[in-house]
């Protein structure tokens, strides 16, 4: 009988999405035994298994893996892209104990979720086989479906899940037929072996099959990532979802749809450059113009952190169009800084809310600024940080990306960047005139701040801050990640 | 010389360390308010002394002539961004504006203030840091970096302590300076990679990238975000449109501050960065800025004879004021930058007292109106003759500050566009007349409305006292001031040393 | 050419098939439509020479889990859809699927669709295998994609417990 030669495996390539799945396992298993009442106990355990997996992430650094016949390949770009994911990760675990506790959901299966979820964004970053990046984000894409639909008992809950499970199904549809279509033309589905046969055969410009698996490509990680016009699930996913799932899907998620994204797109079809730049062209200038505008009429905190999402996303797409280490980089910058403000956000407004109140509204924030100061600091430095505005990580953040597009010749996306930046202003400082210029309808007494949220709070205000202003070492590992 | 003891440094972060300094006396106002006050005093005491000692090493220079005091240290090195700070003449009187400004905002609004004390004084000093910053950097980020964190606080001043459309004003502030800025942002960008591609070392640092060979297409483009920029803080003529709102709504600190600094950045920003940069981007501007130069002074000075609220009247009358200073910039020769230099300063002081003035009697009447005021000279003697002074000095009498740096900027500009120069001076004459209206009707004619008006108190008669003897000293003997912009300025328009 | 005359015929059922699913009021014709989809892809494989795919393909999806399908539509008692839905968003989407579909159309006859071709042809999978070359490759080349899949089916069985069992 013949046997099955088996391949390298090297479990160093996938050691972080080993330790999370199996804790992800042993916590399904021991909440079990664990009361409803106590189930934050999980959430202390997958913060332990996030920062283990965290230093195996550090200990990677420098010294590329690769695994399983090729199919995955942790690289210092991974391990960039996991070291975000592992920071939304724990922030978003840090601020669910108390609102899923509010709300009276708080069931032991959502630390699991998030850890999977977490494990699927990992294989995106890392994977180089179009399969492994498929699974990866199916992986992640059916976690947050349950976790958007996670609050059972509110319709707006199941409204997200519901929509999102659709529509993302959708859109995994679109990328599906154009992995297909691609290894169609090519015969393979390693990423690199795909960019060496259309090299060989010179099949860049002639081939329409290549072409059309490119551009479907393109729309389905467009979805995932939010871009317009492609966006449309965005904010009643955003809203009705749990908020600290908000949180985590409005940025890990991201990360890993960009980070699957470039790889597949620069490594794979470096030579159908000139064709995906400018299709990435009008998509970003779509979505950071579609973004802004739309957040400038919204009244529902969370639905204009759901636009000005997607207004992020352009701006990230600035930086794919440019395309060269300056860019690459500053996505990477870019997605971690975004990490900490938006989920610093979302932290607040976690808090800002009660029971049955979910207090999303700006009007609600009238007079916060005075009531609680130090929380209406944090909000502030978080605003202005995406606002882009100095010192802030945000603000580096785009002047990196800006940048690359400059470099690369793009001055025109550039400046309709900045346009578009300028005016996102308007609604972050709107959130401001409320909390410190109108006076406050309500006396926010019901408003306590547990130990985990306020430990989110210092790290998101630490990592907006510190990279803002010895912007220096993050930006030299950025560098050091670029995959060209 | 680079120095030794971080003078430059020290100067920026003083505001800022007292800021630190308030958070535990937070709720304790009477603290907040001296602590604040002392920083800022502090600050002002060392910029004196920095201009005291400055004769002894102004020969000394930094990478770029001129500078008597620099600082250079590593920041973000991948980028080739430098924390470098530099102070040379021009950069000498406009940090001791700034320190000098500073404390009278703060005794302005000693007891006008009631609510959310400390955040005031807080905001006050960050600002003060950042206008430091603005006037020393010498990295085109940094500069960047500054110019953004000035633009906070002064957004809070006026949306939360300001009168009227307070939250309209301040947004309406932060959105017109920002839009401005960013396209200056990805033209420093421009130039740092054409700079960076040309000569292989990619730096932000103003001395290198001075030698920068641009295509004269290349660099209009990157001239015109500049001046955008600069144009919209100082303000120029058609995007002044923010500044008579913000003024008007403003607290009297935040006016003072606004009128007095802010605007100055705007020039300072041209003189130091846009002019030197692209000279011949510059040039080819030159008609442009003397075209908005004298709408901006006719104009300004016209709407400002029509107002009836006497804080939007001062707030026009800097459109006209800055407009001399347009002109001064935009002649480049010696004589009318020095005008221009000088009347900044003179604005700075003129103007802000006049702010100053105008609080008091909202403090006391509740009212700005013109038509609600009259006959103060017989109820009110000492702050009659302080709004009298000011008003002069604004107007251009002769022996008081205005009139040096308006008659140096009209005999620089004269030589270069003697029609530029005659048409400002029509300004002058809508100056003069809508000022003698004001002190007429407010302190001359007959007593309308009576109300009960307190004469100054100590304290406002020590802020009034100092402005008043500032304005006296730069218009009897502005030469030591002239003496210090000299080189500088010889050294910008290329004249050599004198 | 028979052949491609029966692709076409299995084809035009498949689509027509797929467009009944999700025309069809009654959930129940809607759920046979798709077994119908089913078999024509099954059609397929084995006209692909992949006989082991076509009847995994006709056992686990048009058998187990339609059944369960119907199964759970017998169960809930779905009422059938009867408000009609005749907006302009339908009529919008139309035609902008038509017109994609012709420019899809219109640029496949301009152009050569050439893919590669791999390592697996008729050849390769008589002497080796159908079954035999799927094992190799999933237990291979695909190994990390396979067990993936493993995560995958526990985040859906996770998913299905937390959103729909009543005391969790």
């Amino acid at each position: 009988m013949e046997t099955i030669a088996m391949p390298a495996i090297n479990f160093a390539a996938i050691m972080p999405e080993t330790i999370l799945s199996v804790i992800a396992m042993a916590l399904l298993l021991i909440n079990v035994f664990v009361p409803s009442e106590q189930k934050a106990y999980l959430g202390y355990l997958s913060l332990i298994g996030i920062v283990v997996t965290f230093f195996t992430v550090i200990g990677g650094w420098g010294t590329p893996q690769e695994g399983f016949n090729g199919s995955v390949m942790q690289d210092n770009f991974a391990l960039f892209f996991k070291g975000i994911f592992l920071v939304s990760a724990a922030l978003s675990i840090l601020i669910s104990d108390q609102y899923m506790k509010r709300e009276e959901c708080n069931h032991g299966e959502l630390y699991p979720l998030i850890l999977l979820a977490t494990c699927g964004m990992m294989l995106m970053a890392s994977g180089t086989d179009l399969m492994t990046i498929f699974l990866g984000l199916e992986l992640l894409s059916v976690s947050l479906y349950v976790l958007a639909g996670f609050q059972r008992d509110s319709l707006k809950s199941n409204e997200a899940g519901l929509k999102y499970f659709l529509l993302g199904a959708f859109s995994t549809g679109f990328l599906l037929y154009g992995m297909a279509l691609i290894y169609g033309a090519t015969g393979t589905t390693r990423i690199a072996a795909i960019a060496s046969y259309v090299a060989q055969n010179s099949l860049a410009g002639s081939n329409l099959m290549l072409l059309i698996g490119m551009v479907l490509m393109a729309v389905g990680f467009s979805f995932k990532i939010a871009a317009a016009p492609f966006h449309m699930w965005t904010p009643d996913v955003y809203e009705g979802a749990p908020t600290p799932m908000t949180a985590f899907m409005s940025v890990g998620p991201k990360a890993a749809g960009f980070a699957a994204f470039v790889r597949v797109f620069v490594i794979a079809l470096p030579t159908l450059r000139a064709d995906w730049a400018d299709l990435l062209w009008v998509l970003a200038v779509l979505t950071m113009t579609v973004g802004n505008i739309t957040a400038l009429y919204q009244k529902n905190i969370k639905r204009m952190l759901a636009y000005s999402s997607i207004a992020h996303a352009g701006y990230v797409l600035v930086g794919f169009v440019a395309g060269n280490a300056v860019g690459t980089a500053g996505i990477m910058f870019y997605m971690l800084s975004y990490a900490f403000m938006n989920i610093g956000a979302f932290a607040i407004i976690v808090l800002v809310g009660k029971k049955g109140e979910p207090n999303n509204n700006v009007e609600d924030y009238a007079g916060f600024g005075f009531k609680h100061p130090l929380l209406a600091v944090c909000m502030s430095i978080f605003l202005f940080s995406l606002a882009g505005i100095p010192p802030a990580a945000g603000f580096i953040g785009k002047f990196y990306l800006f940048s690359g597009a400059i470099q690369a010749g793009y001055i025109w996306l550039a400046i309709i960047g900045v346009l578009n930046s300028a005016a996102s202003v308007y609604y972050y400082l709107r959130v401001m005139v409320f909390m410190y210029m109108k006076d406050p309808v309500e006396e926010f007494d019901w408003l306590k701040v547990s130990p985990a949220i306020a430990l989110c709070l210092i790290i998101a205000v630490a990592g907006v801050l510190i990279p803002g202003i010895v912007p220096g070492y993050l930006l030299e590992l950025a560098q050091k990640a670029v995959l060209l | 010389m680079p120095n030794d003891y971080l003078i430059l440094t020290i100067l920026v972060f003083i505001p800022l360390t007292g800021c630190l300094l308030l958070v535990p006396v937070w709720s304790r106002v009477e603290w907040a308010r001296r602590i604040a006050l002392g920083a800022a005093l502090l600050d002002l005491v060392l910029a004196c002394w920095v201009y005291a000692a400055a004769p002894a090493v102004i020969a000394g220079g930094g990478t770029l002539p001129g500078f008597f005091l620099w600082e250079d240290l590593p920041w973000i090195e991948r980028f080739g961004i430098r924390y470098t700070l530099g102070m040379d003449g021009i950069a000498l009187p406009m940090v001791l504006l700034t320190a000098f400004i500073t404390v009278i905002a703060m005794l302005v609004s000693w007891r006008a203030i009631k609510e959310r004390v400390t955040f005031h004084y807080f905001l006050i000093l960050v600002m003060e840091t950042g206008i430091m910053g603005v006037f020393l950097s010498l990295d085109l980020f940094l500069f960047y970096l500054f110019w953004e964190v000035m633009l906070i606080p002064m957004f809070f001043l006026i949306g939360i302590w300001g009168h009227g459309r307070r939250i309209y004003s301040a947004v309406k502030f932060f959105l017109f300076t920002l839009a401005g800025s960013l396209l200056m942002l990805l033209a420093i960008i421009g130039l740092y990679l054409i700079h960076g591609d040309q000569s292989g070392a990619y730096t932000f640092g103003l001395p290198a990238l001075l030698h920068t060979q641009i295509a004269s297409g290349a660099s209009l483009w990157l001239f015109a975000a500049f001046l955008l920029a600069f144009a919209i803080k100082v303000p120029i003529f058609p995007v002044h449109t923010w500044l008579p709102d913000a003024h008007t709504d403003a607290p009297t600190a935040g006016s003072v501050i606004l009128a007095a600094l802010l605007l100055k950045t705007g020039a300072y920003g041209l003189i130091r960065f846009g002019y030197p940069l692209f000279p011949e981007a510059a040039r080819t501007f030159t008609p442009l800025l003397y075209i908005l130069g004298v709408i901006g002074i006719i104009y300004g000075s016209w709407v400002a004879f029509a107002q009836a609220d006497m804080k939007r009247l001062v707030a026009y009358s800097s459109v006209g004021h800055m407009g001399f200073v347009v002109l001064g910039i935009a002649a480049w020769t010696p004589v009318a930058l020095s005008g221009a230099v000088m009347q900044m300063v003179n604005h700075g002081v003129t103007t802000g007292a006049l702010f100053a003035l105008v609080g008091m009697l909202d403090e006391r009447s509740g009212t700005r109106s013109i038509a609600a005021f009259g006959g103060l000279w017989g109820k009110a003697p000492v702050y009659s003759f302080f709004f009298l002074l000011f008003s002069l000095a604004s107007l251009g009498l002769p022996g008081l500050n205005n009139f040096v740096g308006e008659f140096l900027v009209l005999a620089g500009v004269f030589r270069v566009s003697p029609i530029a120069a005659c048409f400002a001076f029509v300004g002058v004459v809508v100056t003069l007349i809508y000022m003698l209206r004001l002190v007429q009707e407010v302190l001359f004619v007959g007593e309308r409305t009576p109300l009960p008006l307190a004469d100054i108190s100590f304290r406002e008669g020590i802020v009034l006292g100092v402005m008043g003897v500032t304005v006296i000293i730069l218009g009897v003997y502005p030469a030591p001031f002239l003496d210090l912009v000299s080189m500088p300025v010889a050294l910008l328009t290329g004249g050599g040393l004198p | 050419m028979l052949e491609s005359l029966f692709f076409l015929i299995v084809a035009a059922v498949a689509v027509l098939s797929g467009i009944l699913v999700i025309t069809c009021k009654n959930p129940i014709n809607s759920a046979l439509s798709l077994i119908l989809t089913f078999f024509c892809v099954a059609t397929f494989y084995v006209m692909l020479e992949a006989p082991f795919m076509a009847a995994v393909q006709v056992i686990v999806y048009a058998g187990a889990i339609m059944v369960l399908i119907v199964f759970v539509i017998m169960l809930l008692n779905i009422k059938t859809e009867t408000d009609k839905r005749t907006s302009h968003a339908v009529l919008i989407s139309s035609i902008i699927g038509l017109f994609v579909l012709f420019e899809t159309i219109y640029f496949l006859n301009r152009s050569s669709l050439t893919g590669s071709k791999g390592l697996m042809d008729s050849a390769m999978i008589k002497s080796v295998g159908h079954t035999e070359i799927i094992g190799k490759a999933l237990f291979t080349d695909f190994l990390l994609p396979f067990e993936i899949t493993s995560l995958l089916l526990l985040v859906a069985i996770v998913g299905a417990v937390v959103v729909s069992k009543r005391k969790i």
